[in-house]
């Protein structure tokens, strides 16, 4: 049974920067902030529908920069999650077409403490040709890279979790298959491009 | 394995913090040297990135959907199913609290004194109240049902007993005359008072409050059988129910 946990902003950092299973912070971002950020993405001309998806993105955004040591930790969690939410809504708005519309109504809702947190997202663009670019790797390879590179598992246990011979043939298999996603990457120059400047920022 | 496959191989190693000592040292001294060296290592540090950031996709992904139905109070199908049976409990309530709605309405809009009267209405039946003066044969038509006659013979009493104003009042009821029935309860009961006396004064309190009903006087007849439903030794206590009385409200605030 899961235990519904309490964070403070210098808890639920640490929480998401660097713990292997942050599904507890996560939650707990969802449980205090979702609401919030629903009532402000619909008072300015979104639906239910986008607010969920600009909440997967603002929490992906928000460990992304945690992660990279980015947050400094000036503002609070909420003030910091509220800069990320209007960036991201700001630049939905505008991809819409709805710039007008924007600038009606965001300067009116804007708050009190500006932070400029552009540079830190990465476009949600950007983002979706990324993921589609690494969903065409094979299944084998994503579950290897995974294993290695998101869940840090050990190497005893990625030969037991995906049943291979030896640590060898793991090491061949993972070689192969992070040169296979550098190379599907800078295929497209573009997306290359875009994630070396995010990733360099 | 060819020279680029075992620089690509040490790269990765490096990336991962694997190597040490020498290895470590000529990896590092090569990419300070080598620009193409360090752009292959920039580009699949670029991968490892693009696979973390899919892990987290991935993992926000499974989250979110647990929490929208958590945040959204549909937790699991048994939830949408207890949730389903409180709707349906909701509507069925709603259409009982309709159909008794319905019901007053109706009872409403159709109650009448005369509908009272007749729903509720009991025969009398002659008792022998012990020492009680007797009758004057007022009994014998009586039990034969010739109310005309009682109330003929009636008259012509010069004496009358309590049983007889009974008995009297009950023909005029049954006769189509309330307000005469009215008259004679009200003079046995006025006549007790005075001897301080209670022949029939249970019966003839019933009747005068069944005999107003008739007359299209519900509020004094409501006064009457509220007083003897509150009396439980009065022997009509019982005959006189609480929806009688709802419905005797309901015809007062008609009226």
């Amino acid at each position: 049974m899961e235990i519904n946990k309490d964070f403070t902003d210098k808890s639920l950092i640490q929480s998401l920067r660097t713990d292997e299973n942050p599904d507890q912070a996560i939650r707990f971002l969802y449980r205090t902030h979702y609401n919030l950020t629903a009532a402000y993405i619909k008072q300015n001309s979104g639906t239910e529908e986008d607010a969920e998806d600009i909440f997967q993105e603002v929490i992906l955004s928000f460990i992304d920069i945690l992660r990279k040591d980015k947050f400094r930790g000036e503002s609070s969690v909420i003030t910091f999650l509220y800069a990320i939410t209007r960036n991201i809504w700001l630049n939905e708005l505008n991809k819409r077409g709805r710039s007008k519309l924007r600038d009606e109504k965001f300067e009116k809702g804007k708050d009190t403490v500006e932070m400029d947190v552009s540079h830190l997202i990465m476009n949600r663009e950007v983002k979706s040709q990324l993921m589609e670019v690494v969903d065409k790797l094979g299944e084998k390879c994503k579950k290897i890279l995974l294993a290695f590179y998101f869940e840090n598992l050990a190497m005893k246990e990625i030969l037991k979790a995906l049943n291979y011979e030896n640590d060898q043939v793991v090491r061949n298999k993972k070689y192969k298959c992070l040169k296979q996603l550098e190379k599907m990457i800078m295929t497209d120059t573009t997306l290359a491009k875009n994630l070396k400047l995010h990733y360099n920022e | 394995m060819n020279e680029n496959s075992t620089n690509t191989e040490l790269l990765i190693q490096y990336l991962d913090g694997e190597l040490q000592g020498e290895d470590l040292e000529a990896v590092i001294k090569n990419l300070a040297n080598d620009r193409s060296l360090r752009e292959e290592f920039e580009n699949l540090k670029l991968a490892r990135e693009a696979m973390r950031s899919y892990g987290l996709k991935i993992k926000v992904g499974a989250i979110h959907g647990d929490m929208m139905r958590e945040l959204k109070g549909n937790k699991t199908p048994r939830d949408k199913v207890i949730k389903m049976i409180g709707q349906y409990g909701i509507r069925i309530a709603a259409v009982l609290i309709m159909l008794v709605g319905i019901s007053f309405l109706y009872q409403y809009l159709t109650t009448s004194a005369e509908k009272l009267f007749s729903e509720n209405y009991r025969p009398y039946i002659i008792h022998t109240m012990r020492g009680a003066p007797g009758n004057s044969g007022l009994s014998e038509k009586f039990k034969k049902g010739n109310m005309e006659s009682v109330i003929l013979e009636f008259k012509s009493l010069h004496s009358p007993q309590p049983e007889d104003f009974i008995l009297a009042g009950i023909a005029f009821l049954e006769n189509k005359q309330p307000e005469k029935a009215i008259e004679t309860f009200q003079t046995l009961i006025q006549e007790n008072a005075r001897l301080k006396t209670d022949y029939f004064e249970d019966d003839a309190e019933y009747y005068l409050a069944m005999s107003y009903l008739n007359n299209q006087e519900p509020v004094k007849a409501l006064t009457l059988f509220e007083k003897i439903k509150a009396d439980s030794k009065n022997p009509y206590s019982s005959k006189v129910s609480e929806w009688f009385l709802l419905k005797l409200k309901r015809l007062q605030v008609k009226d």
